[in-house]
């Protein structure tokens, strides 16, 4: 008796629950897609941000980028009428955190869509939430593969920055026709950035790599990897590695007298950051701290700090001095605006009305043809999501990365590597906020 | 071989560092039966405190001092007017209320100082030793590291085995009801046990901090090696967390060279599982039980 009794009521509450979702579910009608986060007047967004713990440092600048251009673009009238509201929460890099803040954004804060949110293993343990949830997965701050490579199953799901793999390709490239004689060891991050790195480094360089050491994020003891590298001989390190490791990994090189040359990838290379961790323990050697990583080399794919002369840079200053919050123009900085601009041009492609589904569609339709601040084009179409295609190999000297090669542009797998400046020469608009058609 | 003695030295040096951060798990241990875990952030807080004077221009020894000081208040401040009101009742109230503090202390940091990567100096040079040709892995700092919490060792020994001060610490660990019948003013042992643990927690965070990184969470895997190499030394021996420390520092470090480093937090798991299973009061407990 009693289990009839629970067997009806569970089916009746299912009928009541299929009923609601079937009246109430999509007030704007069924072909249009989901506006949640939207009214006529505004577009609320959110991600997900390491604002403290070991990847804080520079990371936590990012949001504050992508704020100061929203207030200038809502300064200037918003988008279509909308004005854009950005809600950030605080993962601590905890992918266990990321997923509760991920709740909270998606089911309390009813956002449209995730922008910027950052992390590998963040990001990987609430991929496959926001795809289900449908909630549009834009920019993701990592470099990863997965973010793009294979857009039917993750399809809200849109990378931003060059994946670690085309970056391994044009520097393992780069190296093999550069310094045919080095004997190159691998400085990787144990997850996803190391692999792909590696997976793409090796496609050139596999013959000349003698020795891989790995580290776990978190451990900062990094003394028996680079001695790893230090007994086989290495005089080149190809570092994929966040930045705090790349001030640790000259520290202990430092300490046990390891002196090769250094290519760190461009996560984990800029010379502001590391040089302020570094400064103090250059023994009164150098006064500057900039010059403390001069002749390691890395890729750009954004203009930074390093070219105030830019274009670029002139509007991303312009925006920091109007909008910013406390504090100096970064890098970090420039990497949230830039970031912005293209969720600004992904949100005038959806149209005057845009929908969840409307605006990944309108990024596969012409976010390839979007020009922003990346010195090589995105690569979105419906069968790919990442995002740009390519970068320029440099030479740090006195802070600032001066180029070795013109851009070079690439794609996963067996894709040559070609030089294209074709979108190098992307000049903002002059009031400074991208005016992009709506798909067709 | 240079690989070898790079991971065997760095091995120690940190080792040192755990063994320093045991003894102070361990005096408190043994004066109230409670495993501090909230010692990891008073270390970091003091640390701090020091790396606020160096950074305002005071010289680095100047920091040391304030720091140890301020060691010493907050173990006495955190003992008389956290944990005494949890004294009495069953003990895992006081580890409960450690593991608040833990929370407590690292938020007010990260308010207080930011929770940015921030350098902190050493004393001595950060290049190796030169032997020949060779750069071997041991600092100036690596050996002042060594001696200091070899000092800070015997220091306490001298203290525990050879001063009526000593004895009365002892005393009032032992049988707090017996001890106040003689006259022993238990409460005012108890919050100079607090204290010394504090003190000799901060050198330990002073020791890491030195020629690295610092943020308000770097202390948060000390506390958990700290915490095995104590284990392994038998909870009650400040000798056995000496040893422990060390052997602990040194295995790490070659599982880290040798085998890879994710595998580090795992392999300090399966000692601490291999300790408790074979010899569960440890390489060098002096009383087999007294479990209560």
């Amino acid at each position: 008796m009693k289990r009839w009794y629970t067997g009806t009521a569970l089916l009746l509450a299912m009928a009541v629950t299929a009923t609601a979702c079937g009246a109430g579910g999509r007030p704007e009608g069924e072909e249009k897609g989901s506006t949640v986060g939207i009214t006529d007047t505004t577009i609320k967004i959110g991600a997900h941000f390491p604002l403290t713990g070991v990847a804080a440092p520079g990371y936590s600048e990012i949001p504050s980028g992508h704020q100061a251009y929203y207030d200038y673009v809502n300064a200037n009238g918003g988008v279509n009428g909308r004005k854009i509201e950005f809600v950030v929460k605080d993962d601590g890099y905890n992918p266990t955190n990321t997923s509760q803040v991920t709740n909270e954004l998606v089911l309390n804060d009813e956002i449209f869509a995730m922008v910027g949110g950052l992390g590998t293993p963040t990001h990987s343990a609430v991929v496959d939430y926001l795809n289900d949830a449908k909630v549009p997965d834009l920019f993701v701050s990592s470099g990863s593969l997965q973010w793009g490579d294979w857009p039917k199953e993750k399809p809200f799901t849109f990378g931003w920055q060059p994946d670690y793999e085309i970056e391994g390709k044009i520097i393992g490239d780069w190296v093999a026709k550069n310094m045919p004689d080095a004997k190159v060891g691998l400085f990787l991050q144990d997850d996803d950035f190391g692999r792909d790195g590696e997976k793409g480094a090796r496609r050139y360089l596999d013959s000349q790599i003698v020795a891989v050491a790995k580290y776990t994020p978190g451990n900062t003891d990094v003394a028996p990897q680079i001695a790893q590298l230090q007994a086989a001989g290495v005089d080149l390190v190809l570092g994929f590695n966040v930045p705090s490791y790349t001030a640790l990994s000259q520290l202990v090189s430092l300490k046990i007298g390891f002196k090769p040359k250094w290519f760190y990838s461009n996560v984990g290379s800029d010379p502001a950051l590391v040089g302020s961790l570094l400064a103090r323990f250059s023994e009164g050697a150098v006064t500057d701290s900039a010059s403390l990583l001069n002749g390691v080399m890395s890729t750009e794919y954004l203009p930074g700090m390093d070219a105030p002369d830019d274009p670029w840079m002139k509007l991303w200053q312009k925006v920091w001095d109007e909008h910013g919050a406390d504090g100096e123009l970064t890098n970090y900085r420039v990497y949230g605006m830039s970031q912005a601009y293209t969720f600004v041009q992904a949100l005038q492609a959806a149209g005057q009305d845009p929908t969840r589904e409307g605006i990944v569609e309108a990024i596969e339709k012409s976010g390839a043809s979007f020009e922003g601040p990346g010195i090589a084009p995105f690569r979105y179409t419906g069968d790919s999501h990442l995002g740009i295609s390519g970068m320029s190999v440099v030479e740090i000297q006195n802070g600032i990365g001066e180029d070795l090669t013109p851009v070079l542009v690439t794609d996963l797998g067996d894709t040559p590597i070609k030089e294209d400046d074709s979108a190098a020469g992307d000049a903002p608009p002059s009031n400074g906020i991208p005016d992009v058609k709506p798909a067709e | 071989m240079q690989q070898l003695l790079t991971t065997v030295l760095t091995g120690v040096t940190l080792g040192v560092v755990y063994a320093a951060f045991a003894l102070a798990l361990v005096l408190i241990w043994r004066a109230t039966r409670i495993v501090n875990f909230a010692q990891a952030p008073m270390a970091m807080i003091t640390t701090y405190i020091a790396l606020v004077l160096i950074d305002a221009g005071y010289s680095y020894w100047l920091g040391f001092a304030a720091a140890l000081l301020s060691g010493l208040v907050l173990g006495a401040v955190v003992e008389r007017f956290v944990v005494r009101f949890v004294s009495g009742k069953s003990e895992i109230n006081a580890v409960i209320l450690t593991l608040g503090l833990f929370i407590v202390l690292h938020a007010l940091a990260a308010i207080v100082f930011g929770s940015r990567y921030r350098s902190f100096p050493a004393p001595f040079g950060l290049r190796g030793f030169q032997i020949g040709d060779t750069t071997i892995a041991l600092t100036g700092f690596g050996v002042f590291t060594v001696v200091a919490v070899a000092v800070v060792m015997v220091g306490l020994v001298l203290l525990f085995r050879g001063t009526d001060l000593g004895l009365r610490m002892r005393a009032s660990a032992f049988n707090q009801e017996v001890s106040r019948l003689l006259g022993v003013k238990v409460g005012r042992m108890l919050t100079l046990g607090w204290a010394l643990a504090a003190l000799v927690g901060s050198l330990s965070g002073l020791l890491i901090a030195g020629g690295g990184l610092v943020h308000p969470s770097y202390m948060d895997g000390v506390v958990v090696y700290g915490f095995v190499a104590a284990v392994l030394g038998g909870l009650d021996s400040p000798v056995g967390a000496v040893v422990g420390g060390l052997l602990l520092g040194l295995s790490l470090s070659l599982v880290s060279g040798y085998v890879g480093s994710e595998l580090v937090p795992l392999a300090a798991l399966v000692i601490l599982m291999a300790v408790l299973l074979l010899k569960p009061g440890g390489l060098f407990a002096s009383v087999r039980e007294r479990r209560v």
